[in-house]
């Protein structure tokens, strides 16, 4: 027969590894037997298990006491007594990285196999969330120590419907046992100890409190995990999105602002316009809806006080020229690091395509001029009407003593369409011109090529010009239209109508008789961003044709590096050439061409750090904590609850005006309201103070300090990893002691 | 036979799941659930089976568990549960009710000590609480035995010359949590020895009637009287349900008691549940070593064949009683049963110790101490309890 014991923590796999083995020698036709010994402890506490394996049936029902092999499964419990009764041919098998002559002391005169099973089990993931099992792995071990085959050890595994990574693990462990006969004499078993005093329940101490220091058994503990979670890994600004929605929910608005404005002075623009990554990356979005982060963010714009700007304290002068949101958000942080700060921008205005290519029933002007009026009272001053050329940059970098420059996206794509040209029109040049000097389209077809937020834009301005019709034409379908979605339906619900899979081609005619000639598109393979591409419908079938009397062009835009120096590498991470001159760095589309308000924040924030380093400063961004395994978000017990939506203004009433669509949410009536909204951000990877781990926590030993911070005793945590194993929002991590 | 590595419950769920479903052409099984260490595991296994035909209930108590498995009994479904320790005291009004309404219901017992002081191990203290109940007990000391008994406990109880529901229990932990080999028989077997159920007294809505009505003192005498009958036979049910069983799956399972090397032995144990298996080897030892010593495993409790076990001990005159219970005031529950059994033996000397209490090893050092203590002795003493303890 052969006994093997096995020595580990409650709930950590020992039985199963006592099961593992029996089922690899059952599969070789023997009789076997596997039990543990169960304590009242319960998970983490010192376990044993044991495993017979025999030719004839096996009548034991008691624990082994004279084993042929001893496995250790936890380095806390390597101790000397594990070999007692233990044949002087047996072998004893350790979880430890280190070889077995490091157990000298412990082990003399025994044959001892090492085996980093903790190191396999992590790399292969093995274990709960809270902890690595390392049981596959020494089974690995074992296995070559009992002279099992590689073999015998995967056809256990797969007995007991375990695969990869198990199987890996235990492969990994079997080829890499560590083995030797320790130097040394074995030492006499000890005389028994004459048998304890067994106490009474009327003994004076019984009940009182525990003894046993089960810290001792932890080989990690709880700490607080804070990690990034979805949605402010998906903001392109950088925003800390959770902590804003949390502050909300802990209504305290002016905390929330002051947030969002550690990383983007434009809140409320952002909470109008932002095409929200983050509610697409939201956690819950799978659950029922995603946290409606977008208008709450405009909630906390529009409704906390905006705290007082700070002043510049520093000597070295900085420029940056345009402004446009990255211009603005570089200028912004450089102010808040202290740095006086001037802006160029080539026309009248400040705030680029905010101003002039965002209507105002999507962007109102009040709220772009206070946030720029905010940007500017931190000591911000502004040239308007100054076009930098390449030379007047090289001034600049003598003038000044560091440049951004965050010119964006300068020219527009464009297509010939033949005859008819003075019919055509780039949309954003429509829609700057319909601010200041509206052209009237009454009684006009208007035809609006692309598919981005400037297309929707576009039709939907020119319906409020008068259009009678405002048709886009998209080369893909809806389902592809970059686009918000909730602008596409705001668009239909005006009477913007969408013709998919077409093309222009060319105008034919003119006046009545004015028709644009598209080709048709079916959807073809993804292409490099994802989306199926394009493929035109070739012959006569292929041809449609569409009324029109003006064409708007939203194709897109491309950077303009024109005013760089020669030999400038368009990337974020490389200063402008040019040692001798102040340094310079870009920012924005113009070297990220993301096309978005938040990326062109993001841009000219990193831009601002950048140079701010050029500079010799010392101070850093925080640099972000991990991010969230969403995986380990367990959503149990929370209510279904559908997101909150922004209100509209009514179709019909919004037809001609061009007052803001979007309401916002509802203020303190009615069920939907801002504050209940943000109690429905589930704070990922950050504490709440919810308490399920101190309701889960076996020993008791866990409490709050607080609302959101927990301590535990580490005299009696035994390390058990239930409090971070069902944390439902991975905000605790079981860490190495 | 598939043989199969399992635990003692993987075991006892597989026999209750196929029992189950043999019954699927007839009316049926279910049964409410609810679980307490160590049985959870067997009514896991039942809750998660697929049965063509039978639903299992998941209920706030054991009590309700039984009241589930009474009413599906009476409408004629092939009905068990299992439970442990306090869960089974908490259930005891129902255990009874069924008992008394006649119903063939088969329930696995993890044995476990009885708290508080809390204590999760084996000991027979629960089961045998419920002795005086109008239920069969029998008593299993290995996997195989547990799968067998569980499928013999349905013939039986259903046997219209019974018809009273059969406790069938294993050892706390020492089976219910260990791994060992055993042969699960398959389906067709399983179908073959339990034919459909038709229960006599099933309620019916073509034939309304009133089940647990008033009752006069006459009626009730008689219907304890019917039950006593039942009861005694049982021995001749048994056998022929163990004949059956081994027509059917080419073993024999185990009967009312097993004595082994008993016919010259001057020394007899007498134990019941895993204490057995090591009686077995301490025996075969001592008796190669030239004692002459034998061993009976108390396999049916309920009813306790008295006749049946004073013959099973052959001449010895000296018998020592292994109690895995302690009845408090009065000392071990088998050894007052067997004491009376031997009432007309004033020639043995009868010794009861109590071991394994709350799940105290019963190993072959301790089963020594005890034979050791036993030599010594020209009279009989109360109850010890094994191993001594420093107080």
């Amino acid at each position: 027969m052969i006994e093997i014991t096995i020595y580990g923590r409650g709930g950590r796999g020992g039985v199963t590894l006592a099961k593992l083995i029996a089922a690899a020698y059952f599969l070789r036709g023997k009789y076997v037997q596997a039990f543990g010994r169960y304590g009242a402890e319960r998970a983490g506490a010192p376990v044993q298990a044991f495993v017979r394996v025999d030719d004839e049936e096996i009548t034991e029902h008691y624990p082994v006491r004279e084993p042929d092999y001893v496995i250790v499964l936890d380095a806390g419990l390597i101790a000397a007594e594990a070999a007692e009764g233990m044949d002087p041919g047996g072998f004893i098998v350790l979880n430890s990285p280190l070889p077995p002559d490091a157990f000298e002391s412990v082990f003399p005169g025994r044959n001892v196999a090492t085996t980093d099973a903790t190191a396999i089990a992590v790399s292969n993931r093995l274990g709960t969330k809270a902890l690595p099992i390392v049981n596959t792995a020494l089974l690995g071990a074992a296995g070559e120590i009992l002279g099992l085959s590689l073999a015998d050890v995967e056809a256990a595994l797969a007995h007991l419907g375990l695969g990869e990574p198990n199987l890996k693990a235990a492969r990994t462990a079997y080829g890499s046992v560590r083995q030797a006969r320790l130097p040394g004499i074995i030492a006499p078993v000890a005389p028994g100890r004459p048998p304890a005093r067994t106490a009474s329940i009327f003994d004076e101490d019984i009940g009182g409190p525990p003894k046993v220091h089960t810290g001792s058994w932890a080989s990690r503990l709880p700490a607080s995990a804070s990690l990034t979670p979805l949605c402010s890994d998906a903001c392109p600004a950088g925003n800390d999105v959770r902590g804003f929605v949390q502050a909300l929910v802990q209504r305290d608005y002016e905390a929330a602002l002051k947030t969002i404005l550690l990383t983007s002075p434009f809140p409320g623009t952002c909470g109008r316009v932002c095409p929200a990554p983050c509610m697409q990356a939201c956690a819950r979005g799978d659950y029922d809806d995603a946290v409606n982060n977008r208008e709450l963010e405009r909630y906390v714009a529009d409704r906390a006080p905006w705290p007082e700007p700070t002043r510049p304290t520093r000597r070295e002068r900085l420029a940056v020229i345009g402004s446009g949101p990255a211009g603005l958000s570089a200028a912004y942080q450089l102010a808040r690091l202290g740095y006086p700060v001037t802006v160029f921008e080539a026309g009248d205005e400040l705030g680029g395509l905010l101003r002039t290519g965002i209507p105002a029933y999507r962007l109102p002007r009040k709220v772009i001029d206070r946030e720029i009026a905010f940007i500017l009272a931190h000591g911000v001053e502004v040239r308007c009407g100054q076009r930098v050329t390449r030379s007047r940059l090289v001034e600049m970098r003598r003038e000044y003593d560091g440049v951004i420059v965050a010119t964006g996206l300068q020219e527009q794509r464009t297509m010939d369409l033949g005859a008819g040209d003075h019919r055509v029109l780039q949309a954003l040049d429509f829609l700057d011109l319909s601010r200041s000097r509206p052209p009237d389209l009454r009684e006009q077809r208007v035809v609006i090529a692309g598919g981005g937020n400037t297309a929707i834009d576009a039709a939907r301005v020119a319906l409020r010009l008068g259009a009678q019709d405002a048709l886009v034409l998209y080369r893909r379908t809806r389902a592809e239209m970059p686009a918000i979605a909730e602008e596409i339906e705001e668009a239909l619900a005006e009477g913007v109508r969408i013709e998919q899979l077409a093309a222009p081609l060319r105008l034919e005619g003119d006046g009545e008789e004015s028709a644009l000639i598209c080709r048709r598109m079916t959807l073809g393979k993804p292409d490099k961003s994802g989306r199926p591409r394009p493929v035109p419908v070739d012959g006569d079938d292929g041809l449609a044709e569409f009324r029109c009397d003006t064409v708007l062009l939203a194709l897109g835009e491309a950077p303009d590096g024109r005013l760089l120096p020669a030999g400038a590498v368009l990337d974020e991470e490389e200063l402008l050439p040019g040692a001798e001159d102040a340094p310079a760095c870009t920012a924005g589309d113009l070297v990220t061409p993301e096309g978005t308000v938040a990326a062109a924040i993001g841009g000219g924030r990193r831009a601002a750090w950048r140079l701010h380093a050029a500079l010799g400063g010392v101070e850093t961004p925080s640099s972000p904590a991990p991010l969230i395994d969403a995986s380990a978000l367990t959503f149990r017990d929370v209510p279904r609850v559908a997101m909150a939506k922004g209100r509209l203004r009514p179709a019909r009433s919004r037809a001609a005006s061009f007052l803001e669509v979007r309401q916002g949410l509802r203020d303190r009536r009615g069920r939907q309201t801002a504050y209940e909204e943000a109690q429905r951000c589930f704070s990922c990877g950050a504490c709440t103070g919810c308490g399920d781990c101190v309701v889960y926590c076996p020993e008791g030993i866990l409490t709050h300090v607080g609302d959101t911070e927990c301590t535990v005793d580490e005299d009696y945590c035994k390390g058990c990893g239930l409090c971070a194993a069902q944390c439902p929002r991975s905000a605790l991590a079981m860490l190495p002691t | 036979m598939t043989r199969a590595v399992v635990t003692g419950n993987q075991a006892a769920g597989h026999a209750l799941v196929a029992a189950g479903e043999a019954n699927r052409a007839a009316r049926g099984c279910g049964g409410g659930g609810y679980p307490i260490t160590p049985q959870t595991e067997i009514i896991e296994n039942v809750m998660a089976a697929r049965f063509s035909k039978g639903n299992f209930t998941a209920v706030e108590s054991e009590h309700s568990a039984m009241a589930v498995c009474i009413g599906t009994s009476l409408a004629g479904a092939r009905s068990f549960t299992a439970s442990s320790s306090n869960g089974l005291l908490y259930m005891t009004e129902n255990v009874f009710a069924a008992g008394l309404a006649r119903l063939p219901i088969v329930m696995a017992v993890a044995n476990r000590t009885v708290g508080p002081p809390w204590n999760i191990w084996a000991d027979h203290g629960d089961s045998l609480a419920l002795r005086d109940a109008p239920w069969l007990q029998l008593y299993c000391d290995s996997h195989q035995d547990l799968v067998d008994t569980i499928l013999l406990a349905f013939r039986v109880a259903e046997d219209p010359r019974v018809l009273l529901p059969v406790m069938v229990t294993e050892d706390g932990f020492l089976l219910s949590h260990t791994s060992m080999v055993v042969d699960l028989p398959p389906q067709d077997l399983v179908d073959a020895y339990l034919p459909p159920l038709d229960l006599a007294l099933r309620m019916r809505a073509d034939h309304p009637r009133t089940y647990g009505q008033i009752m006069s003192p006459r009626e009730t005498q008689r219907h304890r009287e019917e039950i006593q009958a039942a009861m005694e036979r049982v021995p001749e049910v048994l056998e022929e349900a163990g004949a059956e069983f081994a027509h059917v799956f080419g073993r024999r399972p185990r009967g009312a008691f097993e004595a082994e090397h008993t016919a010259d032995a001057d020394t007899v144990l007498i134990a019941a549940g895993t204490t057995v298996s090591t009686l077995r080897r301490v025996v075969e030892e001592r008796r190669s070593a030239g004692e002459k010593i034998g061993f009976v495993q108390l396999k049916l409790f309920r009813p306790f064949l008295r006749d049946e076990l004073a013959q099973a001990i052959g001449a010895a005159r000296r018998v020592a009683v292994l109690d895995r219970d302690h009845s408090s005031g009065s000392g071990g529950i088998m050894w007052n049963e067997i004491a009376t059994s031997l009432r007309e033996r004033p020639d043995v000397l009868l010794q009861g110790y109590i071991v394994g209490l709350g799940g105290g090893e019963v190993d072959p050092p301790l089963i020594d101490l005890v034979l050791d203590d036993f030599a010594g002795r020209e009279r009989s003493q109360a109850p010890i309890f094994f191993p001594r303890l420093v107080t």
